[in-house]
């Protein structure tokens, strides 16, 4: 538990000056004015609570992969790999725990979001259900950060990660219905983007902000935590695959 | 002898070629970038199937369609920034030739993927949301596609410029600017929609006409209103150009060479 904390800790501190970090700060409110736009020009104002999910996922998505993507390249390049290898301490917690702090930080997206639609269109979202609200998130971020481990593995044996991060978001927004529900697709991609945590996460944080009742909150957290947990049991499996083959091949510090 | 504009150009571009082979496969741009592209378009297009407003879907799908060229070509500042970390910037600042043209050449692959990513969009995605073209649209299409491309490049360069002494902040730069002209230049709602000052703002970005025409080309309007936009895209491309080429002289490269502050790293 030391273990995770003290990473979590790091990265908490090196996260806000990332360029990372900023970029999603600056277009959170951007991704907000153009969803609220389309919604307002319709005359929909009952869609406003998708125009404040939506760029609060894609945020922390962002972020996430970002980071997943460059934890271990990181390390690599500052020389410090090889020594964090070697400590007795279980890597893919350290991978996990420190994606989950830039994960946590995404969630003030949300706060940008709300203000934009308050400030910017006078559209003051209540929020009606706030644990389920703050339970949502939290299960979220957990499930983000379980869920991206998976490719922190892959990205050491891939050499054009960024590509990968590139087409691992709109794809995955799409099919997990970030922005419109899932009822919204074809009946198949319906049931593809319901195996995504993301699916689950974006209702349930739809449904703390609109409806008049949440049903089965209890259950749907418990789905996305199980997602994430999941992914990270996947993760910290690949990863210690990964390090393995590496070491193995003497390529540990290879880029 | 120097080389002349057009060999600076020409050598910018041979650059950008390798550039765009060591970035991508051909499966890795078609399977990867363009899917992801292709999603965008449907993700934003989905939105209008929850409206029930009539024409709402093929509004976005033909704004979100040729926004991605827009994409794609503002990653210009991104790599125009990149000569700054592969310690090639002072190098090309202490060179007798005009290092505008060596950087308009340079990046020159992001406004062809964005050719082709928009073309792909336009025509493959298009006609499931009732965008459709006959056979005499397809060459305006395409020339219109291509304007706001290299207009788009030329806002690019511009931005570019002003980031290359902080290239901690090329993507955060092109991310915005992207984001602000497709929330601002009627790709999802109307400038109209704006409040003025904002749809006055937007005249000076490329897009806002060229979409403008785009949209007339595909309502069959007469042509007189797809040749106006199309003279004020080439114009405020031009003006962007020539921003870029004064601001990159007069506030980078002549203060950086006489201070000594363009770092051979950053």
């Amino acid at each position: 538990m030391s273990l995770f904390l003290a990473a979590l800790r790091l990265q908490l501190r090196l996260a806000p000056r990332s360029p990372g970090t900023l970029q999603v700060w600056a277009t959170a409110p951007l991704f907000t004015a153009v969803f609220l736009s389309i919604a307002e020009h319709a005359h929909r104002t009952d869609l406003a609570s998708f125009s404040v999910v939506a760029p609060t996922l894609m945020g922390q998505w962002a972020l996430t992969l970002g980071i997943a993507g460059e934890i271990i390249a990181e390390e690599r390049n500052q020389g410090t790999l090889e020594a964090v290898i070697a400590t007795p301490g279980r890597f893919s917690v350290v991978v996990v725990a420190r994606i989950l702090a830039v994960s946590l930080l995404g969630v003030t997206t949300m706060a940008e979001a709300w203000l934009v639609a308050g400030l910017g269109f006078g559209r003051w979202i209540d929020v009606p259900h706030p644990v389920v609200l703050a339970a949502a998130l939290l299960a979220n971020a957990a499930a983000m950060a379980g869920t991206a481990s998976i490719l922190s593995s892959l990205f050491v044996l891939m050499p054009s990660a960024r590509i990968v991060q590139n087409t691992l978001t709109y794809p995955l927004y799409l099919l997990s219905g970030v922005l419109v529900p899932l009822s919204a697709l074809p009946a198949w991609a319906g049931a593809v983007g319901r195996a995504v945590f993301l699916s689950w996460s974006a209702d349930l944080l739809r449904a703390a902000l609109d409806g008049p009742a949440v049903p089965r909150p209890v259950t749907r957290i418990a789905v996305v935590a199980l997602l994430g947990l999941s992914g990270y049991l996947i993760g910290a499996l690949l990863l210690s695959r990964v390090l393995r083959r590496v070491r193995r091949l003497g390529t540990l510090t290879h880029t | 002898m120097y080389p002349t504009a057009f060999h600076l150009v020409r050598y910018g571009f041979l650059n950008a070629v390798a550039d765009f082979k060591a970035t991508y496969t051909w499966r890795s741009w078609s399977f990867g970038w363009l899917g992801r592209m292709l999603a965008q378009v449907l993700f934003f297009t989905g939105l209008g199937r929850v409206l029930d407003q009539p024409g709402a879907v093929r509004y976005l799908a033909l704004g979100n369609a040729l926004m991605t060229c827009v994409v794609d070509t503002m990653a210009v500042v991104a790599t125009t920034s990149g000569e700054r970390r592969a310690g090639t910037l002072s190098l090309l600042v202490a060179s007798p030739a005009d290092l505008m043209w060596v950087f308009a050449g340079r990046s020159l692959h992001w406004p062809l993927s964005g050719f082709a990513t928009a073309s792909a969009a336009l025509f493959g995605l298009g006609p499931l949301f009732g965008v459709t073209w006959s056979a005499a649209q397809v060459a305006p299409v395409l020339l219109l596609i291509a304007l706001t491309a290299l207009g788009t490049y030329c806002v690019g360069l511009f931005l570019a410029v002003l980031v290359l002494n902080a290239p901690r902040l090329r993507n955060v730069v092109s991310n915005c600017a992207y984001l602000a002209m497709m929330a601002f230049c009627g790709v999802q709602v109307p400038v109209e929609f704006w409040p003025r000052g904002v749809g006055a703002a937007v005249q000076a970005v490329p897009l806002t006409h060229t979409l403008r025409a785009l949209r007339a080309v595909s309502d069959g309007r007469p042509a007189a209103e797809v040749f106006g936009p199309v003279g004020a895209a080439v114009l405020t491309a031009g003006c962007w150009l020539l921003a870029a080429g004064v601001t990159l002289r007069w506030l980078v490269a002549v203060p950086a060479r006489r201070a000594g502050t363009l770092d051979l790293s950053y």
